[in-house]
């Protein structure tokens, strides 16, 4: 007993001695004015932009960022409580760009902007921290996107494939379906090799804890982290979300690995962004937003990219979502993050209200990496899929006036009701990749022209199962290989025909 | 145009310039007069602020305060005061000492936006941030 406790006494004098009371010349400023999560603040003569600052309170310490350097003040965002700032108040320097804790201990977690847990799950060590901006790879850095991210939602993989290190972006009004797309892509990664990031921006917190159980009930929080700027949060918090979310990411493509990371939503990211910034009295534009508003989005989305094999390989691919005002895709912000993805998934009402779920519209919904991002397999089905289903578009507008229609429109419409019923699908089950590739092989080569089209769906669901004892073998291979050849062909012929035979 | 407190300190300072104490009171007294012309008056104490600032930039003049628990000797504040002059170039250092128990020992030098914190508290502080890691 008595040695542990000399042990102890030892350590804590050792402690003492190691000690270094060492004294350092701070750079000092003093906040002038107050208010809105904003600080002015005179003196701090040599920071610089985007320094994080340490306001002394009587209750710890707060942090903040510079974000204005003016003739003989400084403005600063305040990440956190303000509310015990005063006139008066001490800022000091810290020498460092603001940068936050990375590391593979946030996977599974729910935190906050700045790395702090928000789940009760205790505190999160981290060894790394990085800056939470960043400027993107460059070019000779990259490589073009080739490798799928599979969705699993029929409708997207099929005809707006998404790629590893594409910006896709899925744009849409509220309560259509916009969140749901992303949590099944994040759901379908299981097994995919893929880091996922939920960056939810200003969204209710009753939302997020639905989501979060959703993804822990489906196995998805074992490679998923949650960034999470709540509505309730300071606007201060809800600009700079994304920005960590996407320092995360870094680390893991610098670490050689695939990242999927959604922002759920940019729309209220650039309202944050706005409140922020005429609080700075920055002069407004065009909808009262800053002039660098394209800015703010375009170097955060540059940042997601597919790295070359030299630079280690390693791919951020990113979900933006924007909810539109009654569908008004030619709003400010929509344009502006339509022109820096690759591509968008667009939802509509009208779907959605007809029962189309998910609500995308073939038409308007593209994917400028097109079928470089899907594997051979798919390729070659879903290239006939796109023409047939925009074919059936265009007849079903013009059948509605008249009835007398020649047998092969007739049969193109069969087709294309049947093509709209195989893309409606449930929410929280995404498809395999092989499964798509088997059902639509059998949609295209008229093995369900005689299914009536209402019972299509239990079709289908029979078809998954009795592929899934009887069809291994080409499971596997198209899982395997990727590859459609004549024998895959022939066997996935006498697996339809075999289960048509059992019905 | 609005004339900014600055400008208005600017423009004061280079007309007491060089100038004898005659001539700077009357180029002062103009210089209300200004200022009364243009309704201004309520902006004075911070275009004394200004002001002053100016002149101690020009002039070499450096203002800092010294914190203590106890006061200080005469041949601590000259050895502080000549390291201040040292770090800011400047010709003269005016001390202002304070006493504050808070600190517990030790010396808190604040000048221009710099400070140095030397203070027992803030080692102790220190310490104890240390240990609980």
């Amino acid at each position: 007993m008595s040695i542990t406790k000399d042990f102890i006494v030892e350590q804590l004098k050792q402690q003492i001695a190691d000690f270094k009371a060492d004294v350092k010349k701070q750079t000092v400023g003093v906040v002038t004015q107050i208010g809105d999560g904003i600080a002015r603040i005179s003196g701090l003569s040599d920071c610089m932009m985007s320094e994080m600052l340490e306001f002394k309170t009587l209750k710890g310490s707060v942090f903040g960022v510079v974000l204005n350097l003016e003739e003989d003040s400084v403005g600063a965002i305040i990440l956190g409580d303000f509310t015990e700032i005063k006139e008066g108040t001490e800022a000091f320097a810290t020498r460092k760009i603001l940068e936050v804790p990375v590391g593979e201990s946030f996977i599974g977690r729910v935190i906050n902007p700045l790395g702090e847990a928000l789940d009760g799950k205790g505190k999160i060590e981290a060894s790394k921290s990085y800056p939470i901006e960043k400027i993107a790879p460059g070019v000779i850095t990259r490589q073009k996107v080739r490798q799928p991210v599979q969705t699993g939602i029929k409708a997207i993989d099929a005809m707006i494939p998404i790629g590893r290190g594409q910006r896709e972006l899925i744009i849409g009004d509220r309560q259509i379906g916009k969140t749901a797309i992303a949590i099944d892509t994040i759901i379908n990664q299981k097994g995919q090799e893929m880091k996922c990031i939920y960056v939810a921006i200003g969204q209710k917190e009753s939302k997020i804890a639905g989501i979060v159980a959703k993804l822990e009930e489906a196995g998805a929080m074992e490679y998923t982290t949650v960034v999470l700027a709540g509505a309730s949060d300071p606007s201060s918090l809800l600009y700079i979300a994304p920005y960590s979310g996407t320092a995360l990411a870094e680390y893991f493509l610098d670490k050689g690995e695939d990242v999927l990371i959604v922002y759920d939503d940019l729309s209220k990211h650039a309202v944050a962004y706005r409140e922020v910034s005429l609080l700075l009295r920055r002069p407004p534009g065009r909808e009262a937003y800053p002039g660098d508003v394209f800015y703010l989005h375009s170097r955060l989305l540059e940042r997601s990219c597919k790295l070359s094999k030299e630079y280690g390989g390693g791919s951020i691919t990113a979900l933006p979502i924007i909810e539109t005002q009654a569908g008004d895709v030619s709003a400010y912000i929509p344009t502006n993050v339509i022109s820096i993805t690759d591509g968008q998934i667009y939802l509509e009402p009208d779907l959605f209200y007809k029962g189309n779920r998910p609500a995308v519209n073939a038409g308007l919904s593209v994917s400028r990496v097109g079928s470089a991002a899907q594997i051979k397999a798919m390729k070659k089905v879903a290239g006939k899929m796109r023409l047939e289903a925009a074919q059936y578009r265009e007849l079903a507008a013009f059948a509605q006036f008249g009835s007398d229609l020649d047998a092969e429109t007739r049969a193109k419409l069969e087709r294309g009701k049947r093509i709209t019923e195989i893309f409606n699908q449930d929410q929280y089950v995404p498809l395999a990749v092989a499964n798509q590739v088997i059902i639509f092989y059998a949609l295209l080569n008229g093995y369900m022209d005689d299914v009536a089209v209402e019972k299509i769906s239990e079709f289908e669901q029979g078809l998954y199962k009795y592929a899934a004892t009887s069809g291994k073998e080409i499971i596997n291979a198209i899982n395997k290989t990727g590859e459609f050849d004549a024998a895959v062909e022939e066997n996935m012929k006498s697996l339809i025909n075999d289960y048509k035979k059992t019905l | 145009m609005k004339i900014t407190s600055k400008q208005y300190a600017i423009s004061l300072f280079e007309s007491v310039k060089g100038k004898k104490d005659k001539e700077a009171s009357a180029a002062v007294k103009k210089f209300f007069d200004v200022l009364v012309a243009n309704n201004q008056t309520g902006q004075m104490n911070k275009i004394i602020d200004q002001f002053l600032k100016m002149w101690n930039t020009e002039n070499g003049i450096v203002e800092s305060e010294f914190f203590s628990a106890q006061g200080l000797d005469k041949e601590t504040v000259k050895l502080l005061t000549g390291y201040i002059a040292k770090h800011t170039g400047a010709k003269q250092v005016i001390v202002s000492q304070k006493v504050d128990k808070d600190i517990l020992g030790g010396v808190v030098i604040k000048y221009e936006d710099q400070i140095l914190d030397g203070s027992l508290k803030t080692r102790l502080k220190n310490l104890k941030e240390q240990m609980v890691k």
